[in-house]
């Protein structure tokens, strides 16, 4: 390289001097990762943000932002035209030689694990928080959602006492026509797992089911998560499509409920502890005192 | 039989596309650099040190974006057209393309193994992780297209008809792996699977250039040279052996050329559609059917569109990023219709 590494770094130190306020904090975000877009914003950051890949639907207010694409095919050049301080994105954000291209460009590029557990979620609220500069609002953020989550989870163990969890299959679909089903090693899956639920489906993965399978598997619930439509509107296309899950269980007893299909993407979420309690009041309904 | 373009004019009118196109390449993009700049930063490349220093920024977008992503463009648009009139000449028509010997389906079927089954190459060393896909890519079409190449053979013989309806079997029967692959895919694989299929020039990389840059030099140095057996081969293959050329190597040469060259491509950059079967009949509705002007014109013609292409895929949407694939197919079939209607009228 004849880059000369002085002159490169103090032409940079130059030009951030004018642009930022704060010393070191990284001033002009850009995010590749759903949940961490959520995060960010729920930290305070939202101002930061110039702009945010297709998996960043949360808060609605994101959406207005330039869109970088999917996370996946991220474009060098079109990420420095929007002259971040910081990329941040999960491991799933690429490709690999783009990323190198921007970390060039002196551009810093943060990745956080998508894992969807505590330990990991820990790590990366707190990572965030120190990148912008707001340690003591991500441990308070930190500290209640576990205090829901510990709530959550000594909910779901009280009520098994009494009842027994019941058989519930998530439906993954586009308005209506041929879902997917949520198997092991999904995110979906932890979730159902979370809220107390006993999910039917054994494959691991979003799977196509054969409505053969679906209706001798005869769920009690039904969760669907739909990526074009919602509420009532996704409920008729559901059973339009698919009217053998009319004869289930689930939907003799009405027990059909929905899930943000945008809760499944990119690690675990801060309107996660919330969407976990409604589907716990909707596996066991009435005689769970709350 | 009158063409439209005169050679000349052809390739005069050609040149200055490609190198306009160049340009464009160089000088637009997502981040809007001042003409100036992109000037100086051009000089500082070539190693000239006449501009002032301070020009990392724009030094950076065009020495390790754009230059490799334009030499990529040229390279897989050039080689692209050259397969397309190797292909179109040994089939003797005009509605072949690169696909047809199954050097696509198996580069999608290498790919697809390589995406969804990377992990359980466990064993791999770390620095070759990254060139995984590329080189599976490569392979497949390579091993495919020298299994077609094989059944079309009897008795010492290459017949084009049987090579025709074995790439047809294979293409299908790679079709069906591939489907295989996509079903066992979980979705975040199946992604990058749906977008390796319709191609980009995206994070192109020196390290990915050479070896499509060497192997497409390679090719349209050796291809022109067999422009008269070419021409030869359209008379027919017994009339092109009276005639005195070895009909069985042209065969084997040109299988080879296209292999190797749209396996390079497509290991760059992704499935690539519409440029080998477009720009070659582009060409000849201009300038007729002598391979000496279809060949090398094919390849500057293959370039520009290309690079023109690409231009639209990194500005219509910026800053995020279209496929390329899409763009050549959206520009590329209401112009091919164009030219196939008017010729009718």
């Amino acid at each position: 390289m004849r880059l000369k590494t002085p002159v490169a770094m103090l032409c940079v130190g130059l030009f951030l001097s004018h642009q930022t306020i704060a010393a070191d904090l990284p001033q002009r975000w850009v995010s590749a990762g759903g949940a961490l877009s959520e995060w960010v914003s729920a930290l305070g950051g939202q101002s930061k943000l110039v702009g945010v890949d297709t998996t960043s639907q949360h808060p609605q207010s994101l959406q207005t932002l330039p869109s970088i694409g999917y996370q996946r095919s991220l474009s060098a050049e079109g990420i420095l035209s929007l002259r971040p301080d910081i990329l941040i994105g999960t491991e799933e954000m690429g490709p690999p030689p783009v990323l190198a291209q921007v970390k060039a460009a002196k551009v810093k590029v943060e990745l956080f694990s998508a894992q969807p557990d505590l330990p990991t979620l820990e790590k990366n609220v707190t990572h965030l928080g120190q990148l912008l500069g707001a340690q003591a609002k991500a441990a308070q953020l930190l500290q209640t959602y576990q205090q829901q989550l510990q709530a959550q989870a000594a909910r779901v163990a009280r009520v098994q006492t009494t009842q027994k969890a019941p058989g519930v299959l998530l439906l993954l679909g586009h308005a209506g026509g041929k879902p997917l089903i949520a198997g092991k090693d999904t995110a979906a899956d932890w979730l159902l797992q979370q809220a107390g639920g006993h999910n039917l489906a054994t494959h691991s993965g979003y799977k196509p089911f054969s409505v053969e399978s679906l209706a001798s598997l005869d769920p009690e619930v039904l969760v669907f998560a739909d990526r074009a439509l919602s509420g009532d509107a996704a409920k008729a296309a559901l059973f339009k499509e698919n009217p053998i899950l009319n004869s289930s269980r689930a939907a003799k007893a009405g027990r059909v409920m929905e899930l943000d299909p945008t809760l499944l993407v990119g690690g675990l979420g801060p309107r996660l502890p919330a969407a976990l309690q409604t589907l716990t009041d909707g596996f066991y309904p009435a005689k769970d005192g709350q | 039989m009158t063409t439209l373009v005169k050679p000349r004019g052809l390739f005069i009118g050609l040149t200055l596309l490609c190198l306009l196109a160049i340009w464009l390449s160089l000088a637009l993009g997502p981040v809007s650099l001042p003409l100036v700049d992109t000037l100086r930063a051009a000089l500082r490349l070539i190693g000239l040190p006449l501009a002032p220093e301070g020009l990392e920024q724009a030094e950076l977008i065009l020495g390790q974006i754009r230059l490799p992503r334009t030499l990529l463009g040229l390279a897989v648009g050039g080689v692209l057209a050259l397969s397309g009139v190797a292909m179109q000449g040994l089939f003797r028509n005009p509605l072949a393309d690169p696909g047809l010997v199954g050097v696509s389906s198996g580069a999608a079927l290498g790919a697809a193994i390589a995406i969804v089954g990377g992990s359980f190459f466990g064993g791999l060393p770390e620095w070759f992780g990254p060139y995984l896909l590329s080189v599976c890519a490569f392979l497949g079409g390579l091993g495919v297209t020298a299994l077609v190449y094989r059944l079309g053979r009897r008795n010492g013989q290459t017949h084009v008809a049987t090579m025709l309806l074995a790439g047809i079997a294979l293409t299908a029967l790679a079709g069906s792996a591939v489907g295989l692959f996509t079903y066992l895919a979980d979705d975040a694989t199946l992604r990058t699977l749906t977008f390796w299929n319709l191609g980009s020039l995206n994070g192109a990389s020196y390290a990915r250039l050479w070896p499509l840059l060497i192997i497409t030099i390679g090719v349209a140095v050796w291809l022109p040279r067999r422009a008269k057996a070419l021409n030869a081969l359209l008379l027919g293959e017994s009339e092109a052996g009276h005639l005195g050329i070895d009909v069985e190597r042209l065969k084997r040469e040109l299988v080879f050329c296209t292999a190797l060259g749209v396996g390079a491509a497509v290991a760059a950059a992704g499935m690539i559609g519409f440029v080998g079967l477009v720009v070659p009949h582009l060409v000849r509705l201009l300038a007729g059917p002598d391979h000496k002007v279809l060949l090398p014109a094919s390849v500057l013609a293959g370039a520009s569109l290309l690079l023109l292409a690409d231009l639209v895929a990194r500005l219509a949407l910026a800053p995020a990023e279209l496929p390329i694939g899409i763009v050549t197919a959206f520009i590329g079939a209401p112009f091919f219709l164009y030219l196939l209607l008017r010729g009718r009228a």
